[in-house]
């Protein structure tokens, strides 16, 4: 189990993490959500030890591992870029680790034989070891970057955004693959990337990460369907926020007053969140008993393949959004420039205390 | 401009540039061959190897009395050894330290390439005079050594900068993340990946170092080195057997020269060979 207690690092002025607490359990897969600055492979670099907090404390295992160096850590570390060595072939860059370590390298040539066979087996490059890095392709490069580090058995292994260099095709087989990796080695990833689909295909565990903290970090439907903060709502790129003030037991936001789930004091500053996909369409007037609504005016529609995402902007200039299955449509047929009430149940909006 | 006048008009232009490149050298190569009666002009009196015996006193006693560069020679190639090794670890410290911006890193870079842009002469008289005035004697493995370190220096600085610009951190990170200590990794990891471009470096050092002249002139005191005792021959009288020891020394640079060719092309090979299309995994 890896915990991290209080830890801030500081460039300059600015605190890239700020007194952040978090754990990985052991055999778990572990997605970082956030967004590019947040800090997220600042804190993957602070676990690997190439940089070191400015304070807190990071425990491994019941060992403190900040102030070790780096290669007394026993943490692997799965480049962006891959960064494997140019100038080795792929069998002499799995081997790397096992040969040149500095605690239980290996002499036997049959064992290191062995050992990086198997390991090129378990991801699926048997028969490549005698190729160049230079000669095989991103997925490949990808493949044997992961082997250079399973090879060693750490006790965690952190991959920073490791399917980011892929072209999608290649980036969706490759998750299943980590996945099933995972699951034969029994060892934790803390996966991060940006994107919210990639964290919450991967992840058994969900962390997002914003303004140098972790903002919640849940089993991923329940992080999707029940985000516990402003923050983590916005990153998982599903939620329209509608910020405003509690006045007279309802929520007066630049789009008109709406009810609020459970009552609050007035003046409270306070946040709805509704999803994208919870939002209904409506003409002024027709809208069914029951729902809360505002009205907005329909931009333009974005259309993604199997579903459709549509663009509405309030009068006050806030932009909602709202998906529209193919399968099963919900909208009518919208025409540009026009006003439309937009509704959704008052069980499926959330209610965040707390200015925006 | 049109194709079909460009195209022929760059060729005539390589080729201009080619001749002016090598055709001194021809010209000496050819000369070298000249007879024992013949001097060092055209006509060619007849084809014979007979400086080239003559140079390593092979041949009966003549009035020509044999080229004194076999010390000054010695004493080049160690001098030369020893800048290129300094100059090149110096050269690669210094870049390696460049790779953070550390405090006052903008005046040091100015001051490093100076080095390499201070004229010779003056560098050369300066320094005669310090070592004068600090009652140092002047040797070919002192005071010029100093001077030849100074000047090829920023060159090996400048060649190691560009090569770790490209040098990408994370393999070496990747190789601590392994469980390699520093040391190992930079055995292992770092100074190959580098090493072509230690060798370019150290090519620089070697060659620039080796026909140095105006550095060593005023620097170099009473044991010559090369360039300055093939040009005490000159005040005396100019025979072929200079021609000779000429082409043997360009030979032995472009040995040199396929050394590093064969070195560099045994480094980079690997990452070369495979340039193309990225199939699916």
């Amino acid at each position: 189990m890896l915990k991290l207690n209080g830890i801030t690092r500081r460039y300059g002025g600015t605190a890239a993490l700020d007194g952040l607490d978090f754990t990985v359990p052991d055999d778990t897969y572990v997605s970082l959500l956030g967004a590019s600055g947040s800090g997220k492979t600042t804190l993957l670099r602070l676990i690997a030890g190439f940089e070191e907090p400015d304070a807190g404390e990071i425990v491994l295992g019941g060992e403190r591992l900040d102030g070790k160096p780096p290669h007394r850590r026993d943490i692997g570390f799965v480049f962006q870029n891959f960064a494997l060595f140019p100038h080795l072939s792929v069998q002499e860059n799995v081997a790397f680790g096992l040969k040149h370590r500095e605690t239980g390298a290996i002499a036997s040539g049959s064992e290191l034989t062995d050992r990086v066979a198997a390991a090129l087996d378990l991801v699926g490059l048997t028969g490549f070891g005698h190729r160049g890095v230079g000669e095989i392709s991103g997925g490949q490069k990808q493949r044997v970057a992961l082997a250079r580090t399973l090879v060693t058995e750490p006790r965690l292994v952190l991959l920073d955004e490791p399917l980011g260099a892929l072209d999608a095709n290649l980036r969706a087989r490759m998750c299943d693959e980590l996945r099933a990796i995972r699951e034969r080695l029994k060892v934790s990833f803390l996966h991060v990337t940006g994107s919210e689909t990639e964290a919450l295909t991967m992840g058994d565990m969900v962390a997002v990460l914003a303004q140098g903290r972790i903002a919640q970090a849940a089993e991923s439907t329940m992080l999707f369907h029940q985000p516990q903060n402003p923050a983590a709502a916005r990153h998982l790129n599903a939620w329209n926020l509608l910020a405003g003030t509690v006045t007279g037991g309802a929520l007066q936001t630049p789009v008109g007053r709406l009810p609020l789930p459970r009552p609050l004091a007035d003046g409270t500053p306070a946040q709805l969140a509704v999803r994208f996909d919870q939002i209904d369409v409506a003409e002024p007037g027709a809208v069914p008993p029951g729902q809360d609504h505002f009205t907005a005016r329909y931009l333009t529609g974005e259309f993604n393949g199997p579903t459709t995402l549509s663009f509405f902007r309030a009068d006050d200039g806030e932009l909602i959004q709202v998906v529209d299955h193919m399968s099963n449509p919900r909208l009518p047929d919208l025409e540009e420039g026009k006003t439309y009430a937009l509704h959704f149940s008052p069980e499926a909006a959330l209610l965040y205390e707390g200015a925006a | 401009m049109n194709t079909g006048i460009l195209k022929p008009t760059l060729a005539i232009y390589a080729a201009i540039f080619l001749l002016f490149l090598y055709g001194p050298l021809i010209i000496l190569a050819i000369l070298s061959f000249q007879s024992q009666g013949g001097g060092p002009q055209f006509p060619i009196q007849e084809w014979s190897t007979y400086w080239y015996r003559h140079l390593f006193g092979v041949t009966e006693t003549s009035r020509v009395s044999q080229l004194p560069v076999g010390d000054a020679l010695v004493r080049s190639l160690i001098l030369a050894f020893m800048t290129t090794v300094v100059s090149t670890v110096l050269g690669t410290m210094s870049a390696e330290a460049f790779r953070t911006r550390f405090k006052g890193s903008g005046p040091v870079f100015y001051l490093i390439i100076l080095g390499m842009m201070v004229p010779g002469v003056l560098v050369g008289l300066g320094m005669a005079l310090l070592s004068n005035f600090a009652g140092i004697d002047r040797a070919w493995w002192g005071t010029a050594f100093v001077l030849h370190v100074v000047y090829t220096y920023p060159f090996a600085f400048l060649v190691m900068l560009a090569i770790f610009n490209r040098f990408d951190r994370s393999v070496e990170e990747a190789s601590l993340s392994l469980g390699v200590s520093p040391a190992q990794t930079f055995r292992r990891v770092t100074f190959p990946i580098l090493f072509p471009g230690v060798l370019s470096a150290m090519l620089f050092s070697f060659t620039l170092s080796y026909d140095e002249f105006s550095r060593t002139l005023f620097t170099v005191g009473r044991e010559l080195t090369l360039p300055l005792a093939i040009y005490g021959t000159f005040s005396v009288e100019i025979y072929p057997n200079i021609f000779a020891f000429g082409v043997l020394t360009t030979l032995f640079s472009f040995t040199l020269l396929v050394v590093y060719g064969l070195l560099m092309k045994r480094f980079t090979s690997r990452r070369a060979r495979f340039s193309g299309q990225e199939e699916a995994a």
